[in-house]
């Protein structure tokens, strides 16, 4: 076997070594009800002004809205750029309107899609129907 | 600067935008480190840096804006003064292989830092805590890209540049 044959297989079992060490050490690892945090809905055009709260062992927020798909009638829209919230309470936001989604933290902008919003304790998630 | 450096630097970006877009089915695999790295090596820092602000306001163009967009004018060219500086001390394209890995294995931190310039400390964390698995795909995969794949590109664009600049 010639030398970079060697050492690129030294390299992959490394790798898997390493992630394996991740797995097992650094890996998200739930706590039930670790965190307290609320889903806040609202769309005037229908009439919707719903809370949720939910205790969560997810890291992120669109794995809460995964789980809780059904009862927040959510539906999303994956593209190359990530993953969008276009649904709530059955609801899908009409683009030909200028419809949207607005999603605040805390009462603050989001600024990342809903795959990299963290979940923390306590934490209001707010999505509102809105024109662009 | 030359109309031939200004071709050079349009053709140049554009294969890594389109190198990059071919792979971009498969996470974190990329050839745009192994790219750069080469580029340097071949035309030189100057050219390349150029090449990095043009290839990373493509990329604005495709994505749009994002805050992540803006740390790729950061480490892109970092990478190329990087692989400038030790262009005389490295002999073998095991040197660049480990460039590579490092620089893979360092994306992620070095964008949760930018991160947590906008989002906070704590977000940052999360991004390059969530985030270690993808870079050690991008580091390995970098190292064996680069060192299956430096020397054959080498050889051809340095033939290449010469019939190009008339040397």
């Amino acid at each position: 076997m010639n030398k970079k044959a060697i050492v690129i297989i030294s390299i992959l079992v490394i790798t898997l070594l390493l992630f394996a060490s991740y797995k097992t050490f650094l890996g998200p690892k739930g706590i039930e009800g670790a965190k307290e945090v609320t889903v806040h809905i609202v769309n005037e055009n229908e009439d919707v002004d719903k809370t949720f709260k939910y205790n969560t062992d997810h890291g992120f927020l669109l794995e809460l809205l995964e789980e809780k798909q059904e009862e927040l009638g959510a539906t999303f829209e994956t593209s190359d750029l990530g993953t969008m919230v276009i649904g709530m309470m059955n609801y899908i936001s009409d683009p030909n309107k200028q419809e949207f989604f607005y999603i605040t933290i805390n009462g603050e902008e989001a600024m990342t899609g809903v795959g990299e919003i963290p979940l923390n304790d306590k934490d209001t998630y707010k999505f509102e129907l809105t024109n662009y | 600067m030359k109309i031939r450096d200004i071709a050079l630097i349009g053709i140049l970006s554009a294969i890594i935008t389109a190198g990059k877009l071919a792979l971009s089915f498969v996470p974190n695999v990329e050839i745009v480190t192994l790219l750069f790295i080469v580029y340097t090596i071949v035309f030189g820092y100057k050219r390349i840096f150029f090449t990095s602000v043009v290839f990373t306001t493509t990329e604005i163009f495709i994505y749009g804006f994002s805050t992540w967009l803006l740390g790729y004018y950061i480490v892109w060219p970092m990478l190329i003064m990087i692989t400038g500086l030790m262009k005389e001390k490295i002999k073998s394209e095991y040197g660049y292989a480990t460039i590579g890995a490092i620089f893979g294995y360092a994306f992620g931190m070095f964008f949760a830092i930018v991160e947590s310039f906008f989002y906070g400390r704590a977000y940052g964390w999360v991004y390059w805590i969530r985030g270690i698995p993808f870079d050690l795909i991008h580091g390995t995969s970098n190292f064996i890209i680069i060192l299956v794949l430096y020397k054959p590109i080498t050889d051809v664009l340095m033939k290449l540049k010469k019939s190009y600049y008339n040397l």
